[in-house]
């Protein structure tokens, strides 16, 4: 059987791997993306491992890759994707790229700091500058016309006995937003023993360190005495101003100034010198950064699976334990001894027995993807259980279409998902990186398919955005029709309505070759007649898809080797779904074929007949629809009753007998006590009875755990679920009627209430046409979001259900995990 | 507040106490404390401390790990996260973060003003300052002469002001003026934050009103505990005790006549909350000191507060179970550092 049908056959293998090869083979591993390692140190913490001094060495040259990586983000620069094959590096390579990347980082370190310190120097004459240039002669002369100084009018001219004292300057420039503060506390812890002057820089500072653009401050304080000096600096100090000498001359300053605008050019020019050098570091780190970290998480990897492995008491080799499918077993068989080779011993795998549940693996390519999807949403599948992702394929499509049915919808969606498809190689369209998008990309076959049934289902219901289409002739005749009852011209003028009865000869030719009459969607019955077909169809479909699901439960009770599950379990639930709601399916279907128009009023109603099916009675004014319907109807429902018990006790009471028969064969007891056992199923003494056996064969757990009460408490929940269930499951299918009904009449609202309504405008010819362009726009518009979008997700969903609920609760159990195999590929590509 | 502030809460403040309670979950569990406790180097402490809500906070570490780079670092994260809530809070809520800032503040001048005393620079002590307690002002501290000095030109701005108004004095700043100092601020910072949750009302005060009764209470306890064999007089004693605790009045008047151990333990026995904390205590040799026994009950209450919803208690509570985690790691830490590993289990389990 393919790999699509159930799992692969995954075995566990135990690799002994040389200690000299054990890195390489791991590598090679990685490569191949084929076994999934097992943790064999569990118990011992992360530090303790035997590769830890390696990780730490690869998690220190990350820690200055993110250094680097920093740097080049920093300089507006991005990291080019790597290309090629770049293989885990050899240990000794790694010595080679931490030296490398050590000195590029050292290097970066000196050039990033040279140009720091350069700017930090730079920003500082700018701010020397700034403050030389703002503050044109001695504050005291300015106050009078200086706005920020007449605050303190009070101390512009402070007495006569303090003119022969010498006024000190205290110039500096501070952050914006610390100026109010400094002000405020200059002014208070020093009582207003000083003249402070505040101005707002002219041009915008680049902060050395963040290089964001800030306007400073500058203040120039002119006070008296020693004292409040000390305490005017201190308090400048704990601002962090910068401070910087201001002499009283004029002359002398503008000088100064000169000389710092020297000294600054000088500076801008060192400064571009070293962030040339700098951009030439960041290139190098450019080209060499990316092969790295992937080359660096690769060996990271290797190290981390090798820590899962443990070592051989003679130290000579490391095992491992890892799963692997059957099928890659020669494929890792020749890739650990090319990859061992080198060392003189050869790595060497076997296969060993196991207790535990293989992980699942399907393989899936691009097509099979999405629907596997589907599936592995509900739950992964048990190992080797039948896998429902193939039938998937047509269902859920089918389903979908069946509520979605609309040719020009279809044709709408399976061209959209036409041009994902034929896209689908661009590398525009694989590295989008829109989440929405990427999902509607993901289900691209799914899309195409559900479209594409969506045409067909279309085609079944005669419509095509409502519209019906006449392909083929429409087997009603009206002209036949008015010709045999002779309608005259008055009685059609009065008659809003007329009816075509069928027993009329000639009026009905014969059915439609393919689909719904065309001719319905003029009748005003069309709803009922339109219900009526589609309820049948959804009870039909849904019993076929429940009785499929429950023959796929015989691939798995043949596989599993669990043949009394066959006679116990498959057959009486066939037999009940079959015998209750398959009859129902027979009863539509006989009188679709056997009950014709001319008998049509005394039509025997099926819903009466199965409810009378069930109260063991039959209504005098019902006709029955075939002979010996008495007889076969009561034999039905008591054979499909008498299955109940058959579900009920059936697997418990044979586990039972089995669990006994192996008991007896290995310790034989006395038969008083297992009759009893099997008398009374009392769990102390079923589980007293499964102690002894643990006593007896330690080894053999799964038949140890056998619980008699528990088996019987599952089997009656699986009873209660399947018998209800059938009953449940049947009327849930009836969403395809509802839905597919909602969705005409949504799209015959649209059809009727905007464009139709644009066309029978009327007029002249110019007016309408340009009144069509809004209205088709909203149509088009309303159809997408509306129809296709919002309906296309409900029925979507709906489909879901049905799958998950409805279809794989019949067999699949999705207790199972994946396989996740040790691979370099990165996620998602 | 109206009765009922359950149905409004959450408009304001239910964003950030979601937060803070996914915070609490982050907290270092006993496994992790038992897994810290075998580590061998720092590196295995940081190894450890990597797969914790720590994440890779010390990954930008060059340098060789000590115990200080851990504590600064732990300090700037839970300072990151203060700092977080502090911004999308809104009124009272704001204020209550205002609060809580204010006890490192006191520490923070306390210490400056102690470091201008010995001469030390004061680039020395801010890296000691609790980055919590971090203001524009605090540098400035050292030029202040008196108290009022203090208050006048550098505290006036800050939250702390208010408290500032009892310990007004001309007195210079020796030590132990500091010190006293320290604690009048305290007491009228404790007296204040109690009243402010009282007035606030609701689960708040319900929960915050018993912690802060604690504080107050233990503040009264190491005060006199601290006092003996000094020369503090005993009616100075009694003027620093904060008087928002279960002790106040009584049981403050007869702590303040203590003169040993024994004494202290006889008040407390008195009381129904402190009598078993007492017991706790260990003799000289052995056992927890009276500080780790107070610390001990301090979690055990600041968890408890988890158990109700609606209240700013929780970022009180987060805070400080944060600041003892803070202090337990760091012990492991000092321990693993010096080789001292007898003692390593002597942290403050955090249930």
């Amino acid at each position: 059987m393919g790999s699509l049908f159930r799992s692969e056959e995954v075995v566990l293998v135990q690799l002994f791997l040389p200690t000299a090869a054990a890195y390489a083979c791991v590598s090679q591993l990685g490569e191949l993306g084929l076994v999934e390692f097992r943790d064999l140190n569990a118990s011992v913490s992360a530090f303790q491992r035997r590769f830890v001094v390696d990780v730490r060495r690869c998690e220190e040259l990350e820690k200055t890759f993110a250094f680097l990586q920093e740097e080049v983000r920093q300089a507006g620069l991005a990291l080019p994707l790597p290309e090629g094959v770049l293989p885990a590096p050899l240990p000794r390579d790694l010595l080679r790229i931490q030296e490398e990347t050590d000195r590029l980082a050292q290097e970066l370190r000196d050039v990033r700091g040279n140009q720091q310190a350069l700017r930090a120097q730079l920003h500082q004459l700018q701010l020397h500058s700034a403050v030389l240039g703002q503050g044109h002669g001695p504050p005291l002369a300015a106050s009078h016309t200086d706005g920020p100084l007449e605050r303190r009018p009070l101390l512009q001219s402070p007495g006569g006995p303090h003119q022969d004292l010498r006024v000190n300057f205290v110039a500096g420039a501070v952050e914006p937003h610390k100026a109010a503060a400094l002000e405020r506390l200059l002014w208070r812890a020093c009582r207003g023993f000083l003249i402070a002057s505040f101005r707002e820089m002219q041009q915008q500072l680049e902060d050395p360190v963040t290089g964001e653009p800030a306007t400073w401050m500058t203040f120039l304080i002119s006070y008296w005495g020693e004292q409040i000096g000390r305490k005017i600096h201190k308090i400048t100090d704990c601002f962090h101003c910068h401070v910087f000498p201001f002499v009283e001359q004029e002359e002398a300053r503008r000088t100064a100034l000169q000389q710092l605008q020297q000294q600054s050019l000088e500076l801008q020019e060192v400064l571009g010198e070293t962030e040339r050098f700098l951009s030439q570091v960041l290139g190098r780190v450019q080209r060499l950064l990316p092969p790295w970290q992937v080359q660096i998480r690769k060996m990271k990897a290797v190290y981390l699976a090798l820590n899962q492995c443990s070592v051989s008491t003679t130290h000579k080799c490391l095992i491992a334990e890892a799963w692997c499918a059957t099928r890659d077993l020669p494929t890792l068989q020749q890739a650990l001894q090319g990859s061992s080779s080198e060392a003189g011993v050869s790595a060497v795998v076997h296969r060993i027995p196991c207790r535990d549940m293989p992980p699942t693996l399907i393989r899936t390519n691009r097509f099979t993807a999405s629907f596997q999807g589907i599936v592995d949403a509900y739950g992964v599948g048990r190992y080797q259980e039948v896998n429902p992702a193939p039938y998937t394929i047509i269902t859920f499509p089918f389903l979908f279409a069946v509520m979605f049915g609309d040719v020009g919808h279809g044709l709408l969606m399976f061209l959209f998902a036409l041009a994902m498809v034929l896209a689908e190689n661009r590398p525009a369209v694989k590295t989008a990186q829109n989440e929405i998008w990427r999902t509607f990309f993901g289900g691209r076959y799914l899309l195409l398919l559900m479209g594409l049934f969506s045409v067909y289902t279309g085609f079944i219901y005669n419509e095509c955005f409502s519209c019906a289409t006449a392909v083929f002739p429409s087997g009603w005749s009206v002209a036949a029709m008015a010709n045999q009852s002779g309608w005259s011209d008055a009685f059609l003028a009065q008659q809003p309505l007329l009816s075509l009865d069928p027993n009329v000869t000639g009026v009905f030719l014969g059915p439609y070759p393919f689909g719904i009459d065309p001719v319905w969607s003029l009748a005003v019955n069309h709803l009922s007649f339109l219900n009526s077909f589609k309820m049948k169809m959804s009870v039909i479909l849904g019993v076929t898809h429940m009785t499929f699901g429950v023959v796929l439960g015989v691939f798995n009770h043949v596989h599993f080797g669990q043949w009394h599950r066959l006679l116990l379990e498959t057959l009486p639930e066939l037999v009940f779904l079959l015998g209750l709601f398959g009859y129902l399916v027979f009863l539509v279907a006989y009188k679709w074929l056997r009950v014709t128009a001319a008998g049509a009023a005394s039509a025997p109603s099926i819903l009466i007949h199965f409810i009378n099916m069930f109260l063991f009675s039959s209504s005098p004014t019902n006709r029955p629809l075939f002979s010996g319907q008495e007889v076969v109807q009561p034999t039905l429902v008591v054979l499909a009753l008498a299955m109940v018990p058959v579900l009920l006790l059936g697997t418990p009471l044979f586990l039972c007998r089995e669990h006994r028969r192996c008991h007896s064969r290995r310790s034989p007891q006395p038969d008083k006590d297992t009759a009893r056992l099997l008398d009374l199923p009392d769990t102390s003494l079923a589980s007293q009875g499964s102690d002894e056996e643990k006593a007896g064969c330690p080894g053999d757990q799964a038949e140890a755990e056998f619980v008699l009460s528990e088996v019987f408490m599952h089997q009656a929940i699986h009873t209660i679920e399947f018998c209800l269930g059938c009953i449940s499951n049947t009327a849930s299918y009836l969403r395809l009627w509802a839905l597919s009904l909602a969705h005409a009449q949504l799209s015959q609202v649209l059809w009727a209430m905007v464009l139709r309504a644009g066309l029978s405008l009327g007029g002249e010819m110019g007016v309408a046409a340009v009144v069509l362009v809004p209205v088709f726009a909203a149509f088009a518009v309303m159809t997408v979001a509306i129809l296709l979008v919002m309906e296309g997700l409900s029925a979507f969903l709906h489909a879901l259900r049905l799958h998950w609920v409805e279809f794989q609760n019949k067999f699949y159990s999705g207790t199972g995990y994946k396989l996740s195999p040790f691979t370099f590929a990165v996620e998602g590509e | 507040m109206l009765e009922g502030a359950e149905l409004y809460f959450n408009a304001d403040h239910g964003y950030l106490e979601g937060l803070v309670r996914g915070c609490k979950a982050g907290l270092l569990t006993q496994r992790d404390y038992s897994n810290l406790v075998q580590c061998e180097t720092l590196e295995d402490l940081k190894i450890h401390l990597q797969t914790t809500d720590y994440g890779n906070f010390l990954a930008n570490q060059t340098n060789p790990l000590t115990v200080s780079i851990i504590d600064t670092e732990m300090r700037k994260k839970l300072c990151r996260e203060f700092e977080y809530f502090r911004n999308h809070s809104l009124e009272p809520l704001s204020t209550f973060f205002t609060y809580m800032t204010c006890s490192y503040m006191i520490d923070n001048v306390i210490l400056l003003m102690n470091g201008a005393l010995q001469k030390k620079s004061v680039k020395e002590i801010l890296v000691k300052c609790h980055p919590l307690g971090r203001f524009t002002e605090m540098e400035a501290v050292n030029i202040a002469e008196t108290p009022s000095d203090l208050f006048n030109a550098i505290l006036v701005e800050t939250p702390l002001a208010p408290f500032f108004q009892d310990c007004m004095s001309e007195n210079t700043l020796d030590e132990l003026n500091i010190e006293i100092l320290r604690n009048k601020l305290y007491k009228s910072y404790i007296e204040a934050f109690y009243k402010f949750c009282k007035n606030h009302g609701d689960v708040t005060a319900e929960i915050m009103c018993p912690i802060l009764e604690f504080e107050a209470d233990r503040r009264a306890f190491i005060i006199t505990l601290n006092s003996f064999g000094t020369e503090l007089s005993k009616e100075d004693r009694e003027t620093l005790y904060p008087t928002c605790g279960k002790l106040y009045p009584e049981g403050l008047r007869l702590l303040a006549q203590a003169e040993d151990f024994e004494q202290m333990k006889r008040v407390a026995d008195h009381y129904g909350v402190y009598k078993p904390l007492f017991e706790a205590v260990g003799d000289g040799s052995g056992g927890k000191t009276l500080e780790d026994v107070f610390y001990e009950r301090e979690v055990q209450m600041n968890v408890l507060a988890f158990n109700r919803q609606f209240h700013y208690g929780v970022f009180y509570a987060y805070t400080k179970l944060k600041e003892q985690e803070m202090r337990n790691v760091v012990w492991i830490a000092e321990c693993i550092s010096q080789r001292h590993r007898t003692k390593i289990n002597s942290y403050i389990p955090i249930l």
